[in-house]
């Protein structure tokens, strides 16, 4: 039978040029890995999620609580399905899986990105990768956020009411650009099957394509190698193949890290829509994005209001903060390839240390990102009492900047710090051990 | 020069293929903006569409008392919000709670408090006032500010306003004053005598504002 196949699909050719793909032993790979994971899963209960939910924002009457003939109590459909989910047996599990995956893939991105940049994975020829790796992390934070309104409950209702807020802020084409993104003026009466569009059928092609780029692309390139293929067998490739060893650590893998996720659905509630309510004019207090956006909503709650003409249109902070500033910062993670001047190929993974430059900028930029996520806390801060509405904004402006110049001097020091006790380890070696002893300098 | 120049089969080849893409893309591109265009519906004023204007009954927006007419004992330092509630064609009642931007606010205040920038002839015997209740900065619908009663809190950035103060900016990001609604007493029923007196949120502008109410007036009289 392997020749019939073999003879129409050219198995062996595959096998070589694919199956056999070496991949490195470093627990630090499986991060990409695990992202991968986390996308099948969202893809599978995504689709069981489909199944029963209803993409409509019309009004139906609340089966679980009709109200009287007279004055009945009306939802919008999508509102109710996601009730009625609830209802399902699993129902809550099957929502509260596809919520933490996603929360968990973005994660799992982010590490992997850090662990690429702070290996230095990104340099020629992997300056694509680390692109389409971007394009990823932004329509994967896309899908996230479409996703979030899909229950139409009071939160996705709020959400989404701020999202288009900010698509009309751009100025000369928000208007338009909201309005024809999000179905009419907010709240349209189409919104939701909008919405719902792109959530399963758009956002999720374009990530498979890029997930599928990002790989083929990877097999081709092959993975950088860890530091101690270098000692093993210099410019040859040193790991375990797909087809057999990698694919049984693979599906173990996949199957210990679904089972955890599972047990986080199990036990740990997210997004309680019935909690939320329907839509209402009624504020959440305290209202927040998930984590990963929290940084955009920190800067829009410290950039102070103002309004400014420019050729007709308006520059509004709301488009400063979460339109311009945003830009910047990621178009900035888009540089990065672009900072390496080396015209040699990458072979093997860089020792963070060695590059003590590189290394304290992630740091400070993580700083950075934290700070800005701290200031998205303004108003909980200024309940508790830490902080005052007088000097919130100060402080936070403060941090911002002086967080991220500490983180970097911090590293600094610590890696020269890293550095010295290596070298004095490396004489030490050398003085007992004689020729015996190797350079360790790159490792 | 040109005498030298090899034709090259390979290189017309090459041309063409290249032709036929940028033919090809340009194609794309002009039908997926014709694509885009029809993403975007027209926008039909209905009664529910409507903004606040004159005659309209305030009417209670929290869904445990939703419809029920604001009556001035229900008023206090808590705002109560509301909804406008006009007729529609036939003279039947309609409640204008279809754009959000038509979300009120209402506030009764001990005499002497409410004071300059608001407009003091469109409240009611100076206490009691109404305003959009759509923040100014993102649009997030403001709630009372729990440590201070009678002041305004924005949950999304911590914007602060003063309904005392024309709904002045005490605090925050949002560039603008909530908008004044002017209001007046009917009997046992608060109503309003015409549009916001500012702009309201998603307005950027005064004028375009003002050529939206135009705009209503003409279309539902
Ligand atoms: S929406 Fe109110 S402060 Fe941002």
């Amino acid at each position: 039978m392997n020749q019939w196949l073999d003879e129409r699909l050219h198995i062996s050719r595959l096998n070589d040029k694919f199956l056999r793909k070496a991949f490195p032993v470093h627990h630090s790979f499986f991060l990409g890995e695990i992202t991968l994971f986390s996308l099948i899963v969202l893809i599978i209960t995504g689709i069981l999620l489909a199944l029963s939910y209803e993409p409509s924002n019309s009004l139906v009457t609340n089966s679980f609580d009709p109200g009287t003939s007279a004055k009945p109590n009306l939802i919008p459909a999508a509102y109710h399905s996601a009730l009625k989910i609830n209802a399902m047996p699993f129902g809550d599990m099957l929502r509260r899986l596809h919520h933490w995956m996603a929360n968990i893939m973005i994660a799992a991105a982010v590490i992997h990105m850090m662990r690429i940049y702070f290996t230095g994975a990104f340099k020629k020829p992997r300056e694509i990768n680390w692109w389409i790796g971007m394009l990823l992390l932004i329509f994967a934070g896309l899908t996230a956020v479409t996703g979030y309104i899909l229950p139409y409950d009071n939160y996705a209702y709020q959400t989404v009411g701020v999202v288009y807020a900010i698509t009309k802020s751009v100025p000369w084409v928000g208007d338009w650009a909201a309005q024809a993104a999000f179905a009419g003026q907010f709240p349209g009466a189409g919104i939701i099957p909008r919405i719902y569009g792109y959530h399963i059928m758009l956002l999720p092609g374009i990530l498979l394509a890029l997930t599928g780029a990002h790989m083929l692309i990877m097999i081709k390139q092959k993975h950088t190698q860890p530091q101690y293929a270098k000692r093993l067998a210099y410019k040859k490739i040193v790991g375990v193949p797909l087809i057999t060893q990698q694919t049984p650590i693979m599906l173990l893998l996949a199957l210990l890290f679904t089972g955890i996720v599972m047990l986080f659905a199990a036990f740990i509630p997210v997004h309680p829509v019935e909690v939320f309510g329907p839509p209402s004019s009624t504020p959440i207090p305290n209202i927040k994005p998930d984590w990963y956006l929290l940084w955009v909503f920190g800067a829009l709650a410290i950039i102070p209001g103002f309004d400014l003409e420019l050729l007709g249109g308006s520059i509004s902070a709301e488009f400063v903060g979460a339109m311009v500033f945003p830009g910047i910062v990621i178009g900035a993670m888009f540089a990065v390839p672009m900072l390496d001047r080396s015209k040699e190929n990458l072979y093997y993974a860089e020792n963070p240390t060695n590059h003590p430059v590189r290394l304290a900028a992630g740091t400070a930029f993580m700083g950075f990102m934290l700070a800005l996520s701290l200031a998205g806390y303004k108003p909980d801060l200024i309940e508790a009492g830490v902080l005052t509405t007088a000097n919130a904004n100060a402080i936070l402006w403060i941090l911002v900047f002086v967080v991220p110049a500490l983180t970097y001097f911090a590293t600094i020091g610590i890696v020269r710090l890293i550095r010295a006790l290596r070298e004095a380890d490396e004489r030490d070696a050398a003085v007992h051990s004689g020729q015996l002893g190797h350079s360790a300098a790159d490792d | 020069m040109t005498r030298y120049r090899k034709q090259d089969p390979e290189l017309t080849r090459r041309k063409f293929i290249n032709a036929a893409m940028g033919g090809a893309a340009a194609v794309g591109t002009l039908s997926l903006v014709s694509a885009l265009g029809s993403a975007k519906p027209v926008f039909r004023l209905t009664p529910a569409l409507a903004p606040p204007m004159a005659g309209d009954v305030l009417v209670h927006a929290d869904p445990s008392r939703y419809g029920e007419p604001v009556k001035v004992s229900d008023l206090g330092l808590q705002l109560v919000r509301a909804w406008p509630q006009g007729k529609d064609k036939n003279g039947d009642p309609v409640i204008r709670d279809q754009d959000p931007t038509s979300v009120l606010a209402i506030f009764k205040y001990p005499a002497g408090q409410v004071q300059e920038p608001t407009d003091l002839n469109a409240t009611i015997d100076g206490q009691i006032v109404a305003y959009g209740d759509r923040c100014m900065h993102a649009g997030c619908n403001v709630g009372n500010n729990d440590q201070q009663p009678g002041l305004m809190n924005c949950p999304c950035h911590s914007g602060q306003y003063d309904p005392k103060l024309g709904g002045k900016v005490i605090g925050g990001p949002p560039p603008a004053p909530l908008p004044q609604l002017p209001i007046k007493m009917d009997g046992d029923k608060i109503v309003a005598t015409g549009f916001f007196l500012s702009r309201p949120y998603g307005y950027t502008k005064e004028e375009d504002w003002k050529a939206y109410t135009e705009q209503v007036k003409e279309v539902l009289g």
